[in-house]
C-alpha cells in the first residue's frame, strides 16, 4: 500500500539524507579503524577508509596484545549457551502450553505472561544476590542460567505451536509415537522458522547485554565484549582512539553480519513482537 | 486428578517452570524481604522496616534521578515515536528494492548493542576533535563539550536514543501499515480525500493499537535507561551520573547503591520504588486510552 504525500524529488532527498544520518556513525567507525594510526580523528572527517593495511594491523594488534580475544570467546560462549538453553527449555514448555490441557495450565501460563510486565529493574539485584549465594559469580553458569526462562521466547514459540493441527498429533500418537517423540519429530520441525528467529533475536540480545555481565563478571578473565569495550572507552583508559574504535568495530561485526544474513527474519521477529503483542 | 496421565506434561514444562520459579519468582520475593532489611552482603540482614524506602525517598540523588528521568522520558518517547512514524510513512512510499534498502538503513543502528551506540557517540560528541564539533567548526561555531555541559548532556543522550530506537519502532509501525485494508483508502479517494487527509483520518487512527504498543513499550524501556548514560559519562561504580549528576538515572542510582555503596537492602527497595513508578505511568497511559476511547 503506498500513499505518496511527498513530492517525488523531496521524498528521495529526504530518504537519502536520513539514510546518511543513520549509517554515518557506523561508517565513520570503520574509517577510523582503516586509517593510518596517529592521525588525530579531527584532521579529516574520515569520509572513506584511507589505509586498509593499517586497519588490519590494528585488528591484529588488539587480538594479540590485549585480552580482547578472550572476552570475545566469553561473549560467544555466553550467547551460544543462552540460545541453546532458551530454545530447548522454551520449546518444551511451549509445546505443552500450546497443544495440551492439564490441571493448572492456565494459572501457570498466566503467571509466566505476567512476568513480561515486570521491569528488569526490580529483579536484577535479588537475582544477583541469589547468583552470588549459589557461588556462581564469575562463572559461565552465572551469566547464562538466570536468563534461560524467557517468557518472550515461550510466547513466541507458542504462537507457532498453536498452528499445528490436532490431527497431526493424533496421527503420530496412533502410529505409536511417545509424547516426547511427538515433540521431537512433529512439533519441532514444524517450528523451524520460529526457532531460527528466536535464536537470532536471543543472540542479539545476549551479545548486547551489558548490565548483567557488568555485575556478575567482575574478574577480568570473565569479562564480556561489552565490558571490555566500556573499559576501552572510559575516560581513564590509556588506549588510543584507533584501538578504541577497533574494539568497537570488532564488537559490531557479529550483529552486523547476522543482520546482513538474516535481515528478513530479524525484522519479522521484531514486527511480530509488536503487532501481536 | 489423574497424575499418571498428566505426568508427561509436567515433566516437559518442568525445566522452564523450575528456572522461572528460581530466577524470577524467588528473586521478587527475596527482593521484598531484603527491601525491609539493612544488608551489606556479609553480616546477617537486620530488619529496619520502611527505613530503606524512607532513606531513598528523602535522598538528593533520588530526586535528581527522578527529575532527569521524567524530563528524558517526556522528550525521548514522543520524539522517538514521531520520528519512527515519519520514517515508516516515508519508507512506505518506496517499493521493492529501495523500500528494503531504506528500511534496512534506518534499522541498522538498532542491530548494534546499546553499549556500542553509546561508545561510538562518545567520540562523535568529543570536545575539540570530535566529529560533531569539527562539523560545527566548519560554520565557525566554537567547540561544545556535549557530554560535560549540563545544558546539553540530556539532549545528547536523547539524540543517541532516537538514533537507536526510531528504527525499532519504525519496523513495528510498518507492520501495522501493512495491516490497514486497501479498501479504506480507495473509498476515501472516491470521496475526494487528499493524501494528507487520508493520513490524518485513516492511517493514524488505524495505527492506534500499534502506536499505543510502541508508546507503552518505549516508556517502560526508557524508564529503565542504564547502558547509554552509564557509558556516555564514562561511569563506574565509584563515579556515575556525569557532571553535577545531569545524567543520573534511577537504575544507575540503584546500581551505585548496591555495588558502590554495598547497600543491597536499599537497592532492592529502590527497585520496587522504580517499578511502582513504571506501573503508575503505564496505568495512566491505559486510563488515558480508555478515556479517549482509542482502540
Amino acid at each position: 500500500m503506498s500513499i505518496p504525500p511527498f513530492p517525488t524529488i523531496l521524498k528521495w532527498v529526504l530518504a537519502l539524507s536520513i539514510a546518511v544520518i543513520a549509517l554515518f556513525p557506523i561508517w565513520w567507525m570503520i574509517n577510523v579503524v582503516f586509517a593510518l594510526p596517529g592521525e588525530p580523528v579531527s584532521l579529516n572527517p574520515r569520509l572513506w577508509p584511507t589505509s586498509i593495511p593499517a586497519g588490519i594491523d590494528k585488528i591484529r594488534l588488539i587480538l594479540t596484545e590485549t585480552d580482547y580475544l578472550r572476552a570475545y570467546g566469553v561473549s560467544l560462549l555466553y550467547a551460544l549457551l543462552t540460545i541453546a538453553g532458551v530454545l530447548i527449555v522454551g520449546s518444551l514448555a511451549a509445546f505443552e502450553f500450546a497443544l495440551f490441557d492439564f490441571p493448572c495450565r492456565k494459572l501457570l501460563f498466566g503467571v509466566v505472561m505476567l512476568s513480561l510486565m515486570v521491569p528488569t529493574a526490580v529483579t536484577i539485584i535479588p537475582t544477583y544476590l541469589l547468583t552470588s549465594n549459589l557461588g556462581w559469580l564469575n562463572t559461565m553458569q552465572g551469566l547464562v542460567v538466570p536468563g534461560l526462562a524467557s517468557a518472550f521466547g515461550l510466547f513466541m514459540l507458542m504462537q507457532f505451536m498453536r498452528a499445528i493441527p490436532a490431527d497431526m498429533i493424533e496421527a503420530a500418537r496412533l502410529d505409536g509415537a511417545s509424547h516426547f517423540q511427538i515433540y521431537w519429530h512433529v512439533a519441532l520441525p514444524l517450528c523451524r522458522n520460529a526457532l531460527i528467529t528466536l535464536a537470532i533475536l536471543t543472540f542479539m540480545q545476549t551479545w548486547g547485554n551489558y548490565m548483567w555481565p557488568l555485575i556478575v563478571s567482575s574478574r577480568p578473565e570473565m569479562y564480556t565484549v561489552g565490558q571490555v569495550v566500556g573499559l576501552f572507552n572510559s575516560p581513564l583508559s590509556h588506549q588510543t582512539v584507533d584501538m578504541v574504535m577497533t574494539a568497537n568495530l570488532l564488537a559490531a561485526i557479529p550483529p552486523l553480519l547476522f543482520f546482513l544474513i538474516f535481515q528478513r527474519k530479524i525484522v519479522e521477529g521484531i514486527a511480530m513482537s509488536g503487532t501481536k503483542g | 486428578m489423574n497424575l499418571r496421565r498428566h505426568l508427561p506434561h509436567y515433566l516437559m514444562i518442568a525445566p522452564f517452570m523450575i528456572l522461572f520459579a528460581a530466577f524470577f519468582l524467588y528473586p521478587i520475593l527475596s527482593g521484598l524481604y531484603y527491601s525491609f532489611h539493612a544488608w551489606n552482603g556479609v553480616k546477617t540482614p537486620e530488619f529496619i522496616g520502611l527505613a530503606n524506602y524512607q532513606k531513598i525517598a528523602t535522598s538528593r540523588d533520588f530526586a535528581t534521578a527522578m527529575r532527569n528521568l521524567l524530563t528524558y522520558v517526556a522528550i525521548t518517547v514522543p520524539l522517538g515515536i514521531l520520528v519512527a512514524l515519519g520514517l515508516a510513512l516515508l519508507v512506505d512510499n518506496f517499493t521493492g528494492r529501495w523500500a528494503n534498502f531504506f528500511r534496512n538503513a534506518y534499522f541498522l543502528p538498532v542491530v548494534l548493542p546499546a553499549f556500542l551506540a553509546a561508545t561510538i557517540w562518545r567520540w562523535i560528541y568529543a570536545p575539540n576533535f570530535g566529529l560533531l564539533n569539527m562539523m560545527l567548526g566548519w560554520f565557525g561555531i566554537p567547540s561544545v563539550n556535549f557530554l560535560n555541559d549540563t545544558g546539553t548532556m540530556l539532549y545528547a543522550l536523547v539524540a543517541v536514543d532516537v538514533w537507536v530506537s526510531a528504527g525499532f519502532n519504525m519496523v513495528i509501525i510498518l507492520a501495522g501499515l501493512k495491516n490497514i485494508p486497501v479498501e479504506l483508502y480507495e473509498a476515501a479517494r472516491l470521496d475526494g480525500a487528499s493524501k494528507r487527509q487520508q493520513i490524518v483520518h485513516i492511517t493514524i487512527p488505524m495505527l492506534g493499537p500499534v502506536l499505543f504498543f510502541v508508546v507503552t513499550y518505549g516508556l517502560i524501556s526508557a524508564m529503565q535507561v542504564f547502558d547509554k548514560p552509564w557509558l556516555l559519562t564514562g561511569s563506574s561504580f565509584t563515579t556515575y551520573g556525569g557532571r553535577r549528576n545531569a545524567l543520573l538515572f534511577p537504575v544507575m542510582d540503584m546500581m551505585g547503591r548496591a555495588f558502590g555503596g554495598v547497600r543491597f537492602g536499599e537497592a532492592a527497595a529502590y527497585g520496587f520504588i522504580l517499578t511502582l513508578s513504571i506501573v503508575a505511568l503505564t496505568a495512566a497511559l491505559f486510563a488515558l486510552r480508555q478515556w479517549r476511547g482509542w482502540r
